[in-house]
């Protein structure tokens, strides 16, 4: 909005000069044009005539586009290096993004807008809705057979998340559960470790206190931490996990139902808020990088975080292990899972060519996947689950059957990693963690912010 | 043509001059025309069209008819006036501070005869900065390890948790934003200054007034429109917000800083809810209409009494 | 003001004349403190950034807060613009601004040299229909655009981001003031000459309105660099996106190196910040005349 003022205009045109002499602009505007020339030519022209007009990549060109940052992206720059390596005759493209939403709205913003990656990854709590939106192209039996990839030789529970509808989108990669890190030497002193130098189990709500406080004891700040701000998708997972030991659910019937049980997960919310502004023995203020550093620097026992965190910790001089969440509510196990996956975005121009590509990337990537396992995944594939270098690998190949036994996010065209749902659960978890507001008042929040989820048509599937 | 004037021109040689001056009219506007139907008035009225419709950005047409279902759930629903009310409150906390600092700054930087450039550089500087650059600068700044942090920390305060704290964090991103673009309206104030006279500061130095009271009596009251201009460009800019917001929380902590922009932006494309996202829009068109229209009046008004 | 006192014999007496005086120097004083004050705190942040950006990864880790660095290194920058895709997200960003800025320049200048200067049916109409568009946020319009630009198949091209870009009513408002600023003589002698109305606007009225050309060029050119929301939209491809949407989106596979993000966020803002201080009278002068925003 403006008020054009040009009060000058009157005094302007005696000044007249050729608009094409000499003048400081126009010398300028050269060395401009030099330097714009030199950055086409250092850059080569494949982006400008994809700018100008719209050509597709060169044949020869694959995209790859996935979430992976810290320990799980340089793991996966390593497997892609080792596809480059065995297709020299493939130029691939892999583009990392940021985590989370942003990702999957890109994702098909891309799909949408006709130029999307040739293959991406996804989590596999997210398949349902990309697959109800048409966003995928489903993957025939017959192709994947020729790269060698059938069902027998995946996790069960994650090939068969990977369909949908009966058909298979998605091609799983690992499953990735929720876990307990701990400082061995902290423990140690704290008496919370066994005769094999392993923690010992922990039992009940009080065990889970006492062990924090024995832990806080010796480092003199704070016995656990689990991180709080700015990540409610880790907010959702520590929720989760403690929430199902309880026996609850959130969502039913496709999302289109919520049956959070209102008093288990305020008494879960109390517990975590106990753990934070309460007992003070995990930070109630506390974001990724402090998290990182309280643990990595020895000043907590205990950290609840996803087993992708383990390159981490391996990076610095910490002595650590890992072992699955306490299970303080005593039902049956649970912990919060979730899977990566390869799919293959709808695109109309593929032609059998790229997508024979695609899958030999798809399947260059599960051969790798052994590196994927150091960075604390439980990797799907069966030629390297069953090797022996991953049965050596620890303390990987001990949770492995926690990834067997691992229940996805609930259901929903709003739900899955990242998503609206992992928001609204998250952040309200956050927020009785920090204080802010009450387990009660939490509970309110969720079912409000679900219901208007729930409540509405779902905008993906039905007719295409 | 010759040499007589164009009144004396027969009728209908002068008839033969309006159409063709009717014919140029229309043919310098119709590219800027044609553009501004294809891609301003067109979408305004398709996305008025999408707004009574169940449009999701995965299917194709327009789905079922709506009615005015879209508009009422929006209007019932708390998320969006909470957004709303983010929007708001942000421009409640970014507008005083842009116009009265920047005024404050400019009058005093009018006074100095040297090294007005510096200031002038200092200031504007961060208004030509991207968006997303200064986001990155500042999640850096306000980190719990960060400079400001360990400033206040240094002085013996405890610091705030910037942008997790649901009650900082609007606060945060409104210093961020103070910061960013003052310098635009420090230099509407520059120009504004300019216009007042020399000679009435120097006739009120020989009545003995004091700098201050030449300030209260001249400056503020001849700046008056310059005024009502900036605060009017910095409300409307305010209410656009999305950017900034976006860059440094998400919308968060617990959706605590998510303006409405990003509320249309959540459900017309993370949630692929078209129909709906397009009736969130234009109530908050409705919105930024009005605003626009109290300043047209308000400016008409200024105009013919000046 | 100081000669003038000094020349006018009638003031009351040379005391009060030095109090002033003194008090008038005294604020100036004050006035310069609390300006240096204000853009010390205003230059802080692109200090910082700059100086995180010069200093070793490590050492930006284990102290994040220090100023001072006995190793300066040029690492990060090194690392961001071989790794990244810097180069041609400048690229796209240059060809973008500049045709949206080139081709506003002519279509916005024609439509104001008609509504100002060229008398025909309908021109009021016209106008007030512009005018209207002012009140349009184009935020408001990014739903209904996208699924025009995904229909005509022109989302990650260049188009995309310049077409909507073009029609802009600011535009045409500030050429329109600036040509019924002209004198009309000029006009009507060139009409008499025999001129056409493409002709006058072209080859007349054109060259006399560099001052509002180039307001329009840095302007336009400015805001379609900055602009996020819609490239954020529109430019899903790695290969097409701007400097805002590529830094905001792609990240480091490596995880958060600080230096290497400061790297990036200076290499960002370099472009706009040369322009800037290239023509900073000139973008001065810009705001103070239009009121761009």
């Amino acid at each position: 909005m403006t008020v054009p003022r040009t009060s000058d205009a009157g005094g302007e045109p005696s000044r007249r000069r050729s608009p094409t002499g000499p003048s400081g602009i126009s010398r300028r505007a050269a060395l401009a044009a030099l330097g714009v020339a030199g950055l086409g030519a250092s850059t080569g022209c494949g982006s400008v005539l994809a700018g100008v007009a719209g050509t597709g990549p060169p044949a020869d060109a694959l995209t790859y586009w996935n979430l992976f940052t810290g320990g799980d992206g340089s793991h996966m720059v390593e497997m892609e290096d080792r596809y480059r390596k065995q297709h020299p005759d493939v130029h691939l493209n892999a583009v990392t993004l940021s985590w989370g939403t942003p990702y999957y709205t890109k994702l098909a913003l891309a799909i949408l807008g006709n130029r999307p990656p040739d293959v991406a990854v996804t989590h596999l709590s997210r398949l349902p809705t990309l697959a109800a939106g048409n966003l995928l192209e489903p993957l025939r039996g017959d192709d994947l057979a020729r790269h060698g990839m059938t069902a027998d030789r995946f996790t069960p529970a994650a090939w068969r998340k990977g369909q949908v509808d009966g058909k298979q989108y998605a091609v799983p990669l690992d499953t990735h559960p929720f876990v307990m890190f701990y400082n061995v030497d902290i423990c140690r002193k704290a008496g919370l470790l066994d005769a094999d130098g392993r923690i010992a189990p922990i039992t009940g709500t009080d065990g889970l206190v006492a062990a924090l406080a024995a832990c806080r004891k010796v480092t003199g700040a704070y016995g656990g931490v689990v991180n709080v701000n700015a990540d409610p998708s880790t907010c959702w997972r520590w929720f989760d996990t403690l929430y199902g030991q309880l026996g609850g659910e959130v969502l039913a019937d496709d999302g289109t139902r919520i049956v959070l049980d209102d008093a288990k997960a305020a008494q879960v919310l109390a517990f975590q808020r106990e753990l934070t502004v309460g007992r003070k023995l995990m930070p109630s203020n506390i974001d990724g990088n402090g998290v990182n550093q309280l643990f990595a620097n020895g000043k907590v026992g205990l950290l609840f975080d996803g087993v992708w965190q383990l390159p981490t910790y391996q990076a610095t001089k910490l002595k650590f292990s890992m072992a699955p969440v306490p299970n303080v509510f005593g039902g049956a196990y649970h912990c919060f899972a979730d899977s990566h996956a390869l799919i293959l975005p709808r695109n109309a121009g593929r032609d059998a060519h790229r997508r024979d590509t695609s899958l030999g990337l798809v399947r260059g990537l599960l051969d790798a996947s052994m590196v994927w396992a150091e960075g604390g995944h439980v990797p799907a594939w069966k030629n390297v689950q069953d090797s022996a270098a991953f049965r050596k690998l620890r303390p990987q190949s001990e949770y492995v059957p926690a990834a067997e036994a691992a229940v996805y996010d609930p259901a929903g065209w709003y739900s899955g990693a990242g998503s609206d749902f992992e928001n609204i659960m998250g952040f309200a978890v956050a927020a009785a963690e920090a204080g802010q507001i009450s387990p009660d008042a939490a509970v309110r929040q969720i079912r409000t912010k679900l219901n208007g989820y729930a409540s509405r048509p779902a905008p993906v599937g039905g007719t295409a | 043509m010759t040499t007589t004037t164009l009144a004396a021109l027969p009728r209908t040689e002068e008839q033969t001059a309006r159409g063709d001056e009717a014919r140029a009219g229309w043919g310098l506007l119709a590219p800027f025309a044609v553009l501004y139907l294809l891609f301003l008035i067109g979408p305004a009225l398709y996305g008025l069209v999408l707004s009574f419709f169940d449009a999701s950005s995965v299917r194709t047409g327009l789905g079922s008819f709506a009615g005015f279902g879209n508009y009422a759930e929006a209007l019932g629903s708390s998320d969006f006036w909470s957004s709303m009310w983010h929007t708001v409150l942000f421009t409640l906390l970014t507008t005083p501070p842009l116009v009265i600092v920047a005024m404050g700054l400019a009058m005093l930087a009018d006074r100095l005869k040297h090294g007005r450039w510096f200031f002038r550089l200092a200031f504007f500087a961060p208004y030509v900065v991207p968006a997303t650059c200064v986001a990155l600068v500042f999640t850096w700044m306000y980190t719990p390890t960060g400079l400001y942090s360990s400033w206040l920390t240094s002085v013996g305060l405890t610091a705030p948790a910037w942008l997790a704290d649901p009650n900082w964090a609007m606060i945060s991103v409104a210093l961020m934003t103070v910061w960013w673009t003052i310098g635009f309206n420090f230099v509407l104030y520059l120009a504004g200054l300019q216009e007042i006279p020399q000679e009435l500061y120097e006739a009120s130095a020989v009545d003995g007034a004091s700098p201050l009271a030449q300030l209260r009596r001249i400056t503020v009251p001849l700046l008056g429109r310059t005024t009502l201009l900036v605060t009017m460009l910095q409300i409307l800019a305010s209410l656009k917000v999305f950017d900034q917001i976006y860059l440094l929380t998400s919308g968060g902590p617990n959706y605590a800083t998510r303006p409405v922009i990003e509320y249309i932006y959540d459900v017309g494309f993370t949630d692929f809810r078209t129909g709906y996202g397009a009736a969130a829009s234009m109530l908050y068109f409705v919105v930024i209409l009005a605003v626009s229209v109290v300043w047209f009046v308000a400016n008409r008004r200024l105009g013919r009494r000046s | 003001m100081a000669t003038l006192t000094a020349t006018r014999p009638e003031t009351r007496s040379s005391g009060t004349g030095v109090g002033i005086r003194n008090r008038h120097r005294y604020f100036t004083a004050f006035c310069v403190s609390v300006l240096v004050v204000f853009a010390a705190v205003w230059l802080v942040p692109l200090l910082w950034a700059v100086d995180t950006s010069i200093r070793p990864e490590g050492e930006v880790t284990t102290d994040p807060t220090a100023w001072f660095t006995s190793h300066p290194t040029l690492d990060a920058y090194r690392h961001v613009l071989s790794a990244g895709r810097l180069p041609a997200w400048y690229l796209n960003s240059f060809l973008v601004a500049a045709l949206t800025a080139a081709l506003t320049v002519v279509v916005c200048s024609m439509a104001g040299f008609a509504v100002a200067r060229v008398r025909f049916r309908g021109r009021r109409a016209a106008t007030g229909l512009i005018l209207a568009g002012l009140m349009i946020p184009p935020q408001v319009l990014i739903m209904p655009q996208f699924q025009e630009f995904a229909g005509l198949h022109l989302l990650n091209t260049y188009w995309a981001l310049v077409l909507p870009a073009l029609p802009t009513p600011v535009a045409v408002f500030v050429f329109a003031s600036f040509f019924s600023g002209l004198p009309g003589e000029l006009v009507e002698s060139a009409r008499l000459d025999g001129a056409g109305w493409f002709r006058i606007y072209s080859r007349i009225m054109m060259p006399l309105c560099r001052p509002a050309v180039s307001a329009v060029v840095i302007f336009t050119f400015v805001w379609s660099w900055n602009s996020f929301l819609w490239p954020l939209l529109v430019m899903t491809s790695t290969d097409t996106m701007t400097i805002p949407v590529g830094l905001s989106v792609v990240q480091d596979a490596y995880g958060i190196h600080q230096a290497q993000v400061m790297a990036s966020a200076v290499l960002g803002a370099l472009p706009l910040f040369l322009v800037f201080l290239l023509f900073q009278r000139r973008i001065v002068a810009g705001i103070a005349n239009t009121g761009i925003k």
